[in-house]
């Protein structure tokens, strides 16, 4: 009778042991495994930042006539500073509205260049031309300049990066 | 350990083996509670003390209090007790033997008991080196400074560390009675750099500070640098250094402060190093700072080194002023008194002042009001201001630097009497701040200004002296005896300590027209005048004079060209002709002074203006008009 | 069906007597002193865990080192958390495998049969006293520089070689983007093969050998 009850007893503890070690370690698991999933995945959840960046004075676009900017962007990468410029053609036909087009060629990224005398943007690589407002005239490039989102306030001209 | 011995505790284990529990769950469940718990202390650890970083690593900073990580402070400790060539016993031997003995312990030790109060000798030696090590990280702790004190930097010794350790090492033995300020800031000639450029004067006498008592350095970053970020903010006026002592909390400045008590936290060494570091013991400094308000630049003081220590340690009581009522005659009191009313006014007295005042006066006349309280004072004597009893204020450093100073600077050398040499023998042809001017013996020659940066940077001291002594062309004669001049070898030496000064203290020479204009109605710097109005004789030549002729002159022209008239000007050079006529963009003289750079010209470029001038004339057909 | 298949793989890995000899086997009566041993290998792990983790952002060169633990530090999510458990759990290290030498030395655990078992073990202490000397250096702060100088140059009092190992131990006359760098390789590559190895003897010893009795008044 009382070596049964010993031995249950003994089981009992056991079984409490064995109980208390699986939650311990699982608890230990967590302590570690939480932070260093947050850890890894930190910089990538970091969301690009989609800043408004000032691109310039409005006053300086010509009527019909895409006019270049150009922007310095601080960027941070982990613990590099590194600055970025952002160049872009910003094209008027009513002093309202602006288009914010990237100077970066469709086709393989080479700088496309405004040539007055034409009224198209060309591209030195493949002749790739686009017309005033970005779109493919002519040559390899599979669709029209990207465009940046943009806004006018107080007379600043104003672009989203990555938008 | 015997074969015997080896199976009965064989035996003896499996029993206790039999009887024990199972690893799985019994001893885990401690382990694993144990390290739950130490996890828990590590997380806290971290969360509220975390991982310090501290600033970036600068290799240059060797102010930097190094501390080793906690578990290697002890070794740090006995190192200290082990200095010179026993240091290896401390770093080397010590620590191998240590490892050396606890690897090989199993075979020292092969007695079967296992209990550790049946081998009380491993036990006690155990318990030993423990308790040493402990008591070491103990000391260590105690010794090293704490973090927020070395987050203060000792400014001086930073300051030393930059720009003098390089040379001289961690401290440098100063000779009493160097004037330590003066060299610092003029450097000397075996190779050792002004300082005057880069360092201001207050970080000059922080320098002089710190190596003439590096202790009191240091006191200062522990006591004071936590209010005073820097040693010049405090005070170097002893008397007020001395009032910090006597009155603590009660000294106004301090009366908010929670300060210490330092005339009790710190023993009389202690105080002196920070008293010798605030007001170094450096003579010129502390003449000028205490003596020179009532006593002028100097004193000729003639008696013998103890007489004036015992002056001035005693002080006060010391400085009655006799009355001269008797001993001189009534003109010589009416001279005196005239003389103390107005120097200016009655030169006359200067040399009556000399015998018989300058002697406690030193050069530093006290101006009386008006004749009549100025005849009763001299007559009458007596004490009127008390000096300060500096035994009391001084520490003894300070009053022997004093000394050493008083007595070198009343001597016949030393900056004092150069002045008066120059003023005398100078100053006709080199002016008053030796800024040069027309040379008043040779007609049309212009002596260039020998207290400019320029002139004092490229020429040392035996430079000087040879000049001095042997005399130039242009006029300048020879001064020295041995030359038929007048000046002694010391007189001569007391000149060049005197011109050199002017490096450390450039004199302040009033604004004075260096370009005479003769075109008054042409507004400096606004507009040029026109083609075919620039004059040679009336605006271009006295550019020349003023800052060519120096050089560029018929007996000594430089590189073959000669300023001095307009023939020459036009003809010379030993490249050829300096100038085209009608086309100053061709004009190798224009393109020599808008790129001007080294040496020419020696007081820098021209203006401007006076550039603009010349290219004018040139373009407008470099006439002779 | 789940008991066939942990059958048919016993057959082949015989994990099962492994379990046995490990788990399973018996241990006298022990007190809590006993948990000093798993105590500092579940620290050694943490300094692992946490330790590879750092090297995932921490660049060891003297351009990028301090910059790269500052960002750890502050930027990353967690970065503080697993940098302080690196950190504090190296004082832990220290404490701990002190600790278990003491108790070991008191209960006269390194004698007959376990004379192995305790020289790996002091072996395993300059290894932990390593791991905090080059790892001292590696956030290339102030502390880290002077302490490093000041530390290496212990090792330059050496009679005759000490300048030539002085020279070895910092890679050149001065601390540098060398010193980093061996700091560094010793820290994560060295040390820790050295570390398995001789924790991976340490443990094969002491369940050979079995967990020493707690001795008793008369032993």
């Amino acid at each position: 009778m009382g070596e049964s009850d010993n031995k249950e007893e003994k089981i009992n503890r056991s079984d409490f042991m064995k109980a208390t070690i699986a939650g311990i370690g699982g608890l230990i698991g967590i302590a570690y495994g939480l932070p260093a999933v947050a850890y890894v995945i930190g910089p990538a959840a970091k969301q690009g930042s989609s800043d408004w960046i000032q691109l310039g004075s409005v006053n300086k676009i010509e009527m019909n006539t895409p006019t270049l900017f150009k922007a310095v962007v601080e960027t941070q990468t982990g613990w590099i500073k590194s600055e970025e410029e952002i160049s872009a053609y910003v094209l008027t036909e009513n002093g309202q509205d602006y288009i914010v087009m990237s100077n970066v060629c469709t086709h393989l990224g080479c700088r496309v260049r405004w040539v007055a005398e034409q009224g198209e943007f060309f591209c030195p690589c493949h002749n790739g031309v686009f017309s005033r407002d970005g779109s493919v005239v002519s040559g390899p490039p599979p669709r029209p300049l990207d465009r940046f989102e943009s806004k006018v306030e107080a007379g600043i001209l104003y672009v989203k990066r990555g938008g | 350990m015997k074969k015997q011995e080896q199976q009965e505790y064989m035996e003896k284990y499996k029993k206790a083996k039999a009887e024990g529990v199972p690893f799985f769950p019994d001893i885990i469940f401690k382990d694993i509670v144990v390290s739950l718990l130490i996890l828990i202390i590590l997380v806290l650890l971290a969360y509220f003390i975390g991982a310090p970083v501290e600033a970036r690593a600068n290799p240059n900073d060797a102010s930097y209090t190094p501390r080793p990580e906690w578990y290697f402070l002890f070794l740090f400790q006995m190192l200290k007790y082990f200095p010179g060539k026993l240091e290896v016993v401390g770093a080397m031997i010590l620590p191998t033997l240590f490892i050396g003995l606890l690897l090989v312990l199993p075979f020292l030790d092969k007695s079967p008991k296992r209990h550790f109060l049946k081998r009380p000798f491993a036990s006690l030696m155990a318990v030993g080196v423990l308790l040493g090590i402990v008591g070491l990280t103990l000391l260590a702790l105690n010794a090293a400074p704490t973090p927020q004190t070395t987050v203060v930097i000792d400014k001086a010794a930073d300051l030393y560390a930059k720009n003098c350790a390089n040379c001289h090492g961690p401290t440098i033995d100063v000779p009493a009675g160097v004037d330590l300020h003066q060299i610092i800031a003029a450097g000397n000639h075996q190779g050792m750099p002004a300082w005057g450029g880069d360092l201001s004067t207050d970080e000059i006498d922080m320098l002089v500070g710190f190596i003439l008592s590096p202790n009191g350095s240091a006191l200062f970053t522990r006591e004071c640098a936590g209010c005073h970020k820097n040693a010049i903010q405090a005070t170097g006026n002893p008397i007020e250094l001395q009032r910090v002592f006597d009155e603590g909390k009660a000294y106004p400045a301090h009366k908010d402060q929670d300060v210490t008590d330092w005339k009790k936290s710190l023993n009389v060494d202690e105080q002196n190093a920070l008293l010798n570091f605030l007001a170094a013991p450096d003579g010129q400094r502390l003449f000028v700072i205490n003596c020179s308000g009532c006593h002028g630049e100097g004193i000729a003081f003639k008696g013998s080194k103890e007489e004036l220590r015992k002056l001035i340690v005693d002080g006060g009581h010391q400085l009655t002023m006799p009355g001269w009522k008797g001993t001189l005659s009534t003109d010589d009191l009416d001279t005196l008194a005239n003389y103390v009313t107005d120097p200016q006014g009655y030169p006359a007295g200067t040399k009556l002042f000399g015998i018989y005042c300058a002697t406690c006066h030193g050069d530093k006349v006290p101006v009386a009001p008006d004749k009549e309280s100025a005849l009763t004072m001299i007559g009458s004597g007596g004490a009127h201001i008390t000096m300060p009893v500096w035994g009391d204020i001084l520490t003894s450093d300070q009053v022997d630097a004093l000394v050493a100073y008083t007595l070198e600077s009343g001597s016949e050398t030393g900056i004092i009497v150069g002045a008066k040499l120059f003023a005398e023998n100078c100053t006709f042809c080199h002016g008053k701040y030796g800024e040069g001017g027309l040379n008043p013996t040779f007609a049309g020659d212009t002596i260039a200004p020998i207290s400019s940066p320029n002139y004092l940077k490229t020429r040392d001291d035996t430079t000087i002296r040879n000049i001095i002594a042997e005399g130039q062309t242009f006029g300048m004669p020879p001064f020295a005896s041995s030359y038929g001049g007048t000046l002694n070898d010391d007189q001569i030496a007391a000149l060049v300590a005197f011109i050199r000064n002017w490096e450390i203290i450039p004199p302040i020479i009033p604004d004075i027209p260096a370009t005479p204009t003769a075109n008054p109605t042409a507004t400096p710097g606004t507009t040029s005048p026109g083609s075919g109005e620039v004059s040679f004789a009336d605006q271009v030549q006295p550019i020349f004079q003023s800052r060519c002729i120096a050089c560029h002159n018929s007996s000594s022209g430089q590189a073959g060209f000669d300023a001095s008239t307009y023939q020459a000007v036009m003809t010379s050079g030993d490249s050829g002709p300096q100038i085209v006529a009608g086309d100053a963009a061709n004009s190798p003289l224009i393109t020599l002074l808008q790129t001007a750079t080294g040496f020419m010209p020696p007081m820098g470029k021209l203006s401007d203006d006076d550039i603009q001038i010349i290219v004018e004339w040139i373009n407008a057909g470099a006439l002779d008009n | 069906m789940l008991a066939n298949i942990g059958d048919w793989l016993n057959e082949r890995f015989g994990w099962r007597s492994v379990w046995e000899a490990i788990f399973l086997r018996k241990i006298p009566h022990v007190n809590w002193l006993y948990t000093l041993g798993s105590a500092t290998l579940f620290v050694a792990v943490n300094q692992a865990i946490t330790g590879i983790l750092l090297t995932l952002y921490y660049v060891p060169t003297p351009d990028h080192a301090y910059d790269s633990v500052v960002y750890i530090t502050t930027q990353l999510p967690m970065g503080w958390f697993i940098r302080g458990l690196h950190h504090w759990g190296a004082s832990a290290m220290v404490i701990l495998t002190v600790a278990h030498l003491l108790r070991v030395f008191f209960y006269g655990a390194y004698k007959f049969p376990r004379e192995v078992t305790w020289m790996t073990g002091v072996i395993l202490l300059i290894v932990v006293i390593g791991f905090g000397f080059t790892g001292y250096l590696l956030p290339w702060d102030q502390r880290a520089y002077w302490a490093t100088t000041v530390g290496t140059r212990i090792v330059g009092v050496a009679p005759v070689v000490g300048d030539w190992l002085l020279r070895v131990a910092r890679g050149g006359d001065e601390l540098s983007a060398v010193t980093l760098a061996r700091f560094f390789g010793t820290h994560v590559w060295v040390l820790p093969a050295a570390l398995i190895i001789l924790v991976g003897m340490h443990l094969y010893l002491v369940i050979r050998n079995g967990i020493s009795a707690v001795p008793g008044k008369d032993e």
